[in-house]
């Protein structure tokens, strides 16, 4: 039980909506980091002590996921959204059986990372990681344009990207029950449904005419290639683990 | 040399990847173009050494299979995809993103190919997600356009419900089958088919699932509103959609055929929900005051009724279907653009081979007639077909099919009907006997098509099918409701085109004004959407 409700802090978000969100001690560029690291250490533990998570931890993991999801579709700023994100994912990784709930967390957090990085090109290019205005980015910015695709068509569930396949990998590694039916269905309609209102917002959507559009720069393109190679490497493993 | 048929899939990616590296706009539908065509080659070899040798292609680890139903679809598949990447070459030329068009029109293909030659569950739910992205991405191809972006959205949350329900039934088919691989699935359905009625609700819940994941790609009602809405996407894009993308329900129900063996009820339930389909669709196509919609809609009722046909068991008619009614929509989405610039240059409405053959003056319309010509398109043609059949002999008469075959033909009959006279006005005898020759053609060849396809897709196990669907209903009961269905359709097809607008003070009925209302707010279906479903 102890390790359950120990997973439950580091996956759930709990340190931030107890201690980050209101007081403001931390940034929220530096809460994605925070975060990330504390879903690692979640990994960590999950691995070296094994065990059936109980179900009264799993509720408040999905009763906090939804919160998140609340949270994830009221915001416009990237770095905010990648932390709501990966807490609205925790039901999963808990839920998960071991192996998969780390492949699964790997190549969320890979993915969220590269979020990530595009919120601090929007801070440098526009003054903020707020996408609000930055609309059509597809059109004035291509390069920019086509990495928030990829990221969000990634987080959005679908193939060929790997949290597609390690979602899948993982529901069918794990025991069918009524919660798994709740979660599993929520948990993947609102990643689409996030991935879709931030992508009809900034790859979508008329130019802003009083916005200088600033596309990604060489240096910055190769990092999110090293991204998207590591996705494809997780994406080969994912289709390994499934067939 | 036969195992390169399976490369076909990852062909388009390589395409995609190589416009991605070109700079020069022109050579972009070169490239496409050029291998496009070798896909199409490579296509039409495998179905001529399958046809030939009478074997099918294996290959991946036995992931991907190059079977009867693959010989049929992938190279009428290569040959749309190049007819749509031929007219993009020039219609997207001054559109922004014209290398972004190209790479995304190459991805869904490579889904569609997947797809068609997938022979494991776990490739065929890649394919079927793979397939929703690159429609989205290409639905919103206008980024800048709002309702494009919000069409979009919507089409996405039917496609992602549908992915959510495929991914159900393919969870469930592991854990009850303990398999992923298609051709030993098959084999241990059609096996536990000939063992006697199967009982087990699991069963059922993955019949549904399929059936319902299917539906949803089809545009089925009440899952039909994401096709007559996008219709703003670029032309090439909605020929495809129309053509291509919604077939994949029926293909994805050929697939599961011989599960579908197991569990009637599911193939009653196709049945019902594809009649309501056809019928709905059919009439909001003449009642929607949209042209683009009014084609959504036709599409609509022609998938209603090509799940109908797989609810009746007929699993090659619904693919022979679903191809004609590819070309068919595709080739008059492909020709809007022209009609429409000489529409722009002559006065009057551009001549076609219709207008030129049939084309007369009529000043004014004689009520007579019209009984006259139900009569003719309606009594007729059951009278001649039935007869015909009759002649044929008893074993080549399967009453599903012969109920499909009269509804088609109906189906077809009303499109052609409109078709001339939208562009007439009149109803000479000219057009009665091209709409009796077209009606006894469509009917035979149907048949005959739809027999040959059956035999090579299903040899012996065709007639398998026929049996578990069957609903019960004596022919008799069958042939005087398909009459009445035919009569009404008829009717109303007249009164749409034919009466004249009344002059001066005329008041209409009000319960016809109701459900003429009705019928134009599309059922009111896409007001409960907007009104209690705010996502997108």
């Amino acid at each position: 039980m102890l390790v359950d409700l120990i997973l439950l802090f580091l996956f759930a978000g709990i340190p931030y909506y107890v201690f980050f969100e209101k007081t403001k001690i931390l940034g929220k560029e530096k809460i994605f980091i925070l975060s990330a690291l504390l879903v690692i250490v979640g990994m960590i533990v999950s691995c070296k002590f094994q065990q059936e998570i109980s179900t009264p931890v799993v509720i408040v993991a999905f009763i906090a996921s939804l919160f998140s999801l609340y949270k994830a579709n009221k915001t416009n700023n990237l770095y905010k959204l990648t932390y709501y994100i990966l807490f609205f994912n925790a039901p999963l990784l808990i839920m998960f059986n071991t192996k998969e709930s780390i492949l699964y967390g790997i190549s969320l957090l890979v993915t969220l990372l590269g979020v990530y990085l595009m919120g601090r090109y929007y801070e440098r290019s526009y003054g903020s990681a707020n996408y609000q205005s930055v609309s059509g980015i597809t059109l004035v910015t291509p390069y920019a344009g086509l990495i928030l695709t990829g990221y969000f068509t990634a987080l959005a569930l679908y193939p060929p990207f790997p949290n597609a396949l390690l979602f899948l990998n993982g529901i069918l590694n794990s025991d069918i029950h009524v919660m798994w039916y709740l979660i599993v269905i929520v948990i993947f309609f609102g990643n689409f449904l996030i991935a879709m209102r931030v992508m009809a917002k900034t790859v979508f959507g008329k130019p802003n005419e009083n916005v200088h559009y600033i596309d990604v720069a060489p240096k910055e393109r190769f990092v999110h290639l090293a991204i998207f190679t590591l996705l494809l490497v997780l994406s080969i493993v994912g289709l390994k683990e499934l067939l | 040399m036969e195992k390169l048929v399976l490369f076909i899939p990852f062909i388009p990616v390589m395409i995609a990847i190589l416009i991605g590296f070109l700079n020069k706009k022109e050579q972009m539908p070169k490239v496409a173009i050029f291998f496009s065509s070798l896909v199409a080659l490579l296509g039409l070899y495998g179905t001529y050494y399958v046809m030939s040798t009478d074997e099918v292609i294996y290959g991946f680890g036995g992931y991907l299979v190059f079977n009867e139903l693959s010989a049929i679809l992938v190279p009428y598949v290569a040959i749309l995809g190049l007819v749509i990447r031929k007219y993009s070459t020039k219609y997207m030329w001054d559109e922004p993103g014209y290398k972004r068009f190209f790479i995304l029109l190459n991805f869904i293909f490579s889904a569609i190919y997947l797809l068609v030659m997938s022979n494991n569950l776990i490739i065929l739910t890649i394919a079927w997600q793979l397939m929703s992205i690159s429609l989205y991405l290409l639905i919103s191809f206008n980024v800048e356009s709002k309702s494009a972006i919000k069409n979009g959205g919507w089409t996405m949350l039917v496609h992602k419900l549908a992915d959510l329900f495929f991914i159900i039934a393919v969870i469930l088919t592991y854990k009850t089958f303990g398999s992923f691989d298609l051709a030993e699935l098959s084999q241990k359905w059609l096996d536990m088919s000939q063992s006697g009625p199967i009982d087990d609700p699991m069963i059922y819940a993955i019949g549904f699932l399929f059936l319902f994941a299917a539906m949803m790609k089809s545009a089925i009602i009440p899952f039909h509103l994401w096709l007559p809405y996008t219709s703003e996407a670029p032309t090439p894009v909605s020929a495809l959609m129309h053509a291509g993308v919604v077939n994949v329900g029926g293909i994805l129900l050929n697939k599961m055929a011989f599960l579908l063996l197991l569990t009637p009820a599911v193939l009653n339930v196709a049945f019902i929900m594809g009649l309501i389909t056809a019928v709905f669709a059919s009439i909001l196509m003449l009642a929607v005051s949209d042209i683009k919609r009014s084609l959504g809609y036709s599409t609509v009722g022609q998938m209603g009724y090509m799940i109908m046909e797989v609810g009746l068991g007929a699993f090659s008619l619904a693919i022979y279907h679903l191809m004609v009614h590819g070309i068919f929509k595709a080739s008059l989405f492909l020709e809007s653009g022209s009609l429409i610039n000489q529409a722009r240059k002559e006065p009057n409405v551009p001549k076609r081979l219709s207008h030129e053959l049939f084309w007369e003056e009529k000043p004014q319309y004689n009520s007579i007639n019209m009984f006259r010509m139900i009569a003719f398109f309606t009594v007729l043609p059951v009278i001649v077909f039935v007869g015909v059949k009759l002649l044929l002999g008893e074993d080549f008469f399967h009453f599903n099919s012969a109920t499909l075959i009269l509804a088609f033909a109906w189906l077809t009959g009303t499109q052609l009907f409109l078709s001339f006279f939208e562009v007439s006005k009149a109803n000479s005898p000219k057009v009665i006997l091209a709409l009796i020759s077209s009606f006894i053609l469509v009917l035979f060849t149907y048949e005959f098509v739809g027999l040959a396809l059956e035999h090579f897709l299903y040899g012996e196990h065709g007639a398998l099918f026929y049996e578990v669907a069957t609903l019960h209903v004596s022919g008799t009961m069958t042939l005087l409701m398909l009459l009445a269905i035919m009569i009404v359709g008829w009717y109303f097809t007249y009164k749409q085109h034919f009466v004249g607008i009344p002059i001066g003070e005329h008041k209409p009925n009000k319960s016809k004004w109701r459900i003429y209302k009705m019928l134009a707010k599309e059922g009111y279906i896409s007001d409960m959407y907007v009104k209690y479903f705010k996502i997108f």
